[in-house]
């Protein structure tokens, strides 16, 4: 029987990749998001009330919240289509720190056995008992997780492969041509928000039973940051990237006790380091087709 | 096919294009020159519509351009090259050109894998052959930044052609390359007209202009200061006192 601890690291760390994902599928487009931990607590919200007030199945649940994180998603990206760089990262970071600050405010208690249950501003959302009720085991839900997040790096392979992610890398390589080229980027920058909002969505709703309890002070700026350092340190040319920075920060980082104080500290130099030495990743571009071209000819010999 | 139409563009005091007129025949290779600073690219930009014009009217096949988008000007026909080059440098040659096509069944096809373009896709053949076009046969694979600059011109040229437009515009193909090289563009811009594209190729290398187009549209500090034939160009007063200067002697 593996250690609960060791689970719940593991566990985290599937999580917490999901929107790392979702914060690399917008970087590949060339759009600096700050703001997709407003999807993720969106959707742990919406999530969390479906299971634990309305009685929904977790799976419904899943969906509901995430496309609920898609939904806003894609309505920030209709938004912020005309602005890029600094202003767009501003914006997101904009309307994440109105959700947070809305879900302070959010008030939506019902009364189960007695006990009232629900969302309570500040207090937050406690009580998220599906896990329990349902007799899932650590491991089990561990099992969920890794599930969904092989389902989603599945799609987004399926993606990188097609024209469609070619176009999401154009238009992060360069707006101007690829307009020149006669592609809308409307379309696809609309699209690539949306897929990013349910990604990190399905995160968000895994994350709040996992935990059991959420507060809207989980859902602030430096779980955005984070994310988006997690797929400047692993790399930007595949989608494995964005995983291998989650494991170096939540596997190494955090778990390992020497640095435990300094934890913040490592990893802030380790994104400067990154983005002076290596600033698309250990994993950029470059180096994946050399390691791929290297696998071609080895397969062939 | 193209008609430019008392085309003007400031750029806060500095008039860049002013009053430019032009007339482009479908099947005609055009040639704008002027020194640095003529507005010869500003002209480019404009009819490829990366920037607003601030005056004057731009019809091309009888349309106007100038509500258009970018992309939506690629759509009715129009595609560019770049002086600088510009190439998805993350993308292999193959993509590169791959991208550019965008016909109604590869949009419709936006999921479906590369790869099976790149084996027996519909598009394969065009591809292929315009990679021959390009002399890059052997490089379909290759990742265009690790391309050789000569090689990533002809790229260029192909990606601009692959959306197969009606108008092309070049603009400076030909700077950064020796002599070899200009033959062989020049032989490729002919046969670019000769699968129909009318194209208009703004250069400074004398050689090439004069040998391969018919008509020929002088630009001096934003204005047409002469049009005609090559060799009217040549013997010209005014042009040759916008490049050389005014001689002493007048």
């Amino acid at each position: 029987m593996p250690n609960d601890y060791l689970l719940t690291v593991i566990s985290n760390i599937g999580m917490i990749s999901l929107i790392a994902l979702s914060a690399y599928l917008l970087l590949i487009s060339g759009e600096i998001s700050f703001g997709q931990q407003a999807y993720f607590g969106i959707s742990a919200y919406a999530g969390a009330i479906a299971t634990t007030l309305w009685g929904w199945p977790l799976w419904l649940a899943l969906l509901f919240g995430s496309s609920l994180a898609a939904l806003a998603a894609g309505f920030v990206g209709l938004l912020t289509l005309r602005i890029s760089g600094l202003y767009f990262s501003i914006a997101t970071l904009a309307f994440a720190e109105m959700v947070r600050l809305s879900l302070f405010k959010l008030t939506y208690q019902i009364e189960i056995d007695g006990e009232l249950i629900g969302p309570n501003g500040a207090e937050g959302f406690g009580e998220i008992r599906w896990i329990f009720d349902n007799d899932v085991s650590v491991l089990e839900y561990t099992l969920l997780i890794y599930g969904i997040l092989l389902l989603v790096l599945f799609f987004l392979v399926l993606i990188e492969r097609s024209r469609l992610g070619m176009i999401f890398r154009m238009l992060g390589q360069d707006p101007l041509l690829t307009r020149v080229q006669g592609l809308n980027p409307v379309r696809y920058k609309v699209t690539a928000a949306i897929l990013a909002g349910f990604i990190a969505g399905l995160g968000g709703t895994l994350y709040a039973h996992s935990f059991t309890y959420i507060e809207p002070q989980i859902f602030n700026m430096m779980l955005g940051v984070h994310a988006l350092a997690y797929g400047l340190i692993g790399g930007l040319g595949t989608v494995l990237g964005p995983l291998i920075g989650v494991a170096i920060d939540i596997g190494f980082l955090e778990s390992v006790r020497v640095i435990q104080g300094y934890r913040m500290v490592v990893f802030g130099g380790l994104v400067a380091l990154m983005l002076i030495f290596m600033p698309r990743g250990i994993f950029d571009e470059k180096r994946v087709y050399w390691l791929k071209s290297i696998a071609r000819r080895w397969f062939r010999a | 096919m193209l008609e430019v139409k008392s085309l003007s563009k400031n750029f806060g005091g500095v008039k860049a294009v002013r009053e430019l007129d032009l007339a482009v025949n479908a099947g005609d290779i055009i040639g704008v020159i002027g020194p640095n600073g003529s507005g010869k690219s500003t002209l480019v930009n404009l009819i490829s519509g990366v920037f607003p014009a601030t005056a004057g009217e731009i019809i091309f096949q009888g349309q106007s351009l100038s509500k258009l988008s970018p992309h939506a000007r690629v759509k009715a026909g129009v595609a560019r090259t770049f002086q600088n080059i510009r190439l998805f440098p993350g993308l292999t040659v193959w993509q590169n050109l791959w991208v550019a096509r965008n016909s109604a069944e590869d949009t419709r096809a936006e999921g479906i894998s590369y790869r099976w373009f790149r084996k027996s896709g519909p598009v394969k053949n065009e591809i292929d052959a315009m990679l021959e076009f390009s002399g890059l046969a052997d490089k379909g694979d290759e990742l265009a930044s690790n391309l050789a600059f000569g090689e990533q011109r002809r790229l260029e040229l192909a990606r601009a052609a692959a959306t197969k437009p009606s108008l092309l515009l070049l603009d400076e193909p030909a700077a950064g390359m020796n002599h070899d090289e200009i033959r062989d563009l020049d032989r490729r811009i002919r046969q670019l007209r000769q699968q129909g594209m009318t194209i208009i190729l703004i250069e400074h290398v004398m050689d090439l202009v004069m040998g391969i187009t018919d008509r020929i549209a002088v630009l001096n500090f934003g204005s047409k200061i002469a049009e005609g034939e090559p060799a009217a160009i040549q013997e010209n007063k005014s042009v040759q006192e916008a490049y050389l200067g005014q001689s002493d002697d007048d």
